[in-house]
């Protein structure tokens, strides 16, 4: 090989590695040289941002956030979007904090959330319902029955659930570890299982505007979408367990604007919101950019209100850059 | 639940919008419960709660028509509700306060416009963004707090009634007259209709429908500032926390009202009896002494439930 060649063949590799053009795994690179140049300039603005406390403690702040994505980017492989994970998350802390033992409340969050799931795809797969409107309307529900179950934050949370977030095993905090379990479980999940290479199917058929391409080679797709539901609301159950630990009470108001920070990492990482393009490395790289991007932003002393407005910048901009055929919802 | 949809008395019924069957619903349950709220005094004051939801819903009906949505309108809201009772504009006129309201709407307006119809970005995605923008940036400016009163003369105008009827729901029911004229009688009508119901169809047919789907936009966030104009004249301060609701409540009486996603079905007299619908409902909660958890729960279970109507309604028609 000439020299000149090979050094085209490395351009053309490298420009559709960042671009994420021919890639299923989308633009996650981008994103990686982005996490980069903000831990870059944190670090060099902040001196305690290198150091190891505050980078385990940044682990802790966007755990909630990794574990919602990645649900979330199931849902959105299959050319779908669960808004109601937000109102999940706010209703597994109020039950959480209604002083049941461990071993009821526990698995009851896990069973609810499966059964909100459960609900959310049975409607949007076999009553037609567009997966927006579903789980808006869902959102709402959720929402008003974790007010009434806790009009204010407080409340008991299990003692397991706040030594499982905020111990150490072995002189690691145990934050690290949920990231490993959630990180195996979702790779297993969505890259090491047929269920998560049905997924690309159905959602690649859908967003080049074949509705039942993968339907057509044998795929069961109206089970899969279902249960990629179902697995959006049990992942947004264990960000709630989580924060539920974190915060040490039931908050109802705690998941708020939760699926559209969710929304954004997913978009950050390089996954296609009408679906059949992502990865899960890709949906981790985007929530620690948005964890990061808080954290330099109260860094630098940036009003809350100004950070809402500055995420939903971020949103409008990944989403726009985003290529779409369809117009509309 | 085939044999049920395929039932000639079915199809007819489910042709008429669910905002009616409701509206009649609750009209008997407070006419049995409650016969004494039945009278045009309390009636008036309860639908004159509802006039920003109806006039928001007119825009929405129009998004929601060419298979698009606005969640952006509690943010209009917000605005408005500021810019009005806030210091930076004391003293101007009712014309000033009223073209200001609009702009502020026109404007949002135009920029979900551009990010659904050029941008092609998911409009739930587009319009919430923008929505938490403004609010975020309203929020900054009152650093949380009520920024102050609202002008009089505004409040005066909410309260007054022409030949009877509290001004307001007169202003609510013209602005559904002029929207219905110009669904049925415009060139604009038409285009929604055919972008509505099949946007492929419509391009190769000429219509204009990146257009047609910014003015649509344009629109909502007109019918938003005027919605947001009343709003704020039934207030005596101004709030930052008001209306963040609207919007979502308007999506639910637009779909009550027999407006599809990506079907130039539905009028403006459907999602006006959505409205009206609601305005009942929140008369049955309170006397039933349901509080917001409720509300919230009823709200959800309503669209979940309407739109369950139509999902079931378009897969019989496959």
């Amino acid at each position: 090989m000439k020299p000149a060649e090979a050094s085209e063949r490395l351009k053309t590799s490298f420009g559709s590695l960042l671009s994420g053009r021919n890639s299923r795994q989308g633009r996650w690179f981008l994103a990686l040289i982005i996490l980069f140049l903000i831990a870059g300039l944190l670090s060099v603005y902040t001196e305690q941002f290198l150091s190891t406390g505050n980078l385990l403690n940044l682990i802790a702040q966007a755990m909630p956030l990794i574990i919602t994505a990645i649900g979330m980017m199931v849902v959105v492989l299959v050319g779908g979007l669960d808004l109601s994970v937000g109102s999940v998350i706010s209703f597994t802390t109020a039950i959480l904090a209604l002083g049941a033992p461990a071993y009821i409340s526990i698995p009851g969050v896990f069973v609810l959330a499966a059964l909100i799931g459960l609900t959310n795809g049975l409607v949007v797969t076999r009553l037609n319902v567009h997966p927006i409107i579903a789980t808006l309307a869902m959102q709402f529900i959720i929402l008003g029955f974790a007010r009434i179950l806790r009009p204010v934050s407080g409340g008991d949370i299990p003692d397991i659930v706040i030594a499982s977030v905020n111990g150490a095993f072995l002189g690691v905090p145990l934050p690290v570890f949920w990231g490993i379990f959630t990180f195996v479980i979702a790779w297993k999940l969505i890259h090491g299982s047929r269920f998560g290479l049905h997924l690309f199917a159905i959602g690649g058929g859908r967003a080049s505007g074949a509705e039942d391409a993968a339907h057509n080679f044998g795929v069961a797709d109206k089970r899969n979408v279902l249960l990629a539901y179902v697995t959006c609301s049990c992942f947004a159950a264990l960000a709630g367990v989580f924060l539920a630990g974190r915060i040490v009470s039931g908050d109802p108001n705690v998941g708020l604007n939760f699926e559209l920070d969710a929304i954004t990492a997913v978009a950050i990482g390089g996954t296609q919101l009408s679906g059949g393009v992502g990865s899960l490395h890709g949906t981790i790289i985007g929530a620690l950019v948005m964890a990061l991007l808080a954290n330099g932003m109260n860094l630098a002393n940036i009003s809350p209100f100004v950070q809402t407005a500055i995420k939903g910048g971020i949103l409008l901009l990944v989403v726009g850059l985003q290529s779409r055929k369809k117009m509309g919802l | 639940m085939a044999a049920m949809l395929n039932n000639s008395l079915f199809a007819r019924l489910s042709r008429i919008p669910p905002a009616y069957f409701v509206f009649v619903a609750l009209l008997l349950v407070l006419w049995i419960a409650r016969p004494h709220m039945l009278n045009t005094n309390i009636m008036g004051i309860f639908i004159r709660q509802v006039v920003p939801l109806g006039i928001l819903v007119l825009g929405q009906l129009l998004v929601m028509r060419v298979n698009s949505i606005d969640l952006s309108g509690g943010s209009v809201i917000i605005l408005v509700n500021y810019l009005i009772s806030s210091s930076f504009f004391h003293d101007a006129s009712l014309v000033t306060y009223f073209v200001l309201a609009v702009a502020s709407g026109v404007g949002i307006g135009l920029i979900n416009g551009y990010m659904v119809g050029i941008r092609r970005v998911s409009a739930v995605i587009a319009t919430l963004a923008m929505n938490i923008i403004v609010i975020g940036a309203v929020e900054f400016l009152a650093s949380g707090k009520p920024p102050g009163a609202v002008p009089k003369f505004l409040n005066e105008i909410y309260n007054s009634k022409l030949w009877t009827i509290p001004t307001p729901i007169v202003f609510w029911i013209v602005l559904s007259l002029m929207m219905w004229v110009l669904l049925k009688r415009f060139v604009f009508g038409r285009n929604v209709m055919s972008v509505g119901e099949n946007p492929t169809a419509a391009r190769f047919s000429g219509v204009p429908v990146e257009r047609t789907v910014i003015l649509a936009h344009a629109l909502a966030g007109l019918m938003a500032g005027i919605a947001a104009f009343v709003q704020t004249s039934s207030l005596v301060m101004g709030s930052v926390r008001i209306g963040l609701d609207l919007p979502i409540l308007a999506v639910a009486a637009t779909i009550l009202g027999g407006v599809v996603f990506g079907k130039g079905e539905g009028g403006v007299w459907g999602p006006f009896f959505g409205v009206l619908s609601f305005a009942l409902l929140f008369v049955v909660m309170t006397t039933f002494n349901i509080d917001e958890p409720g509300k919230l729960v009823a709200q959800g279970a309503i669209i979940l439930l309407a739109a369950i109507f139509y999902g079931l309604k378009t897969a019989g028609s496959k």
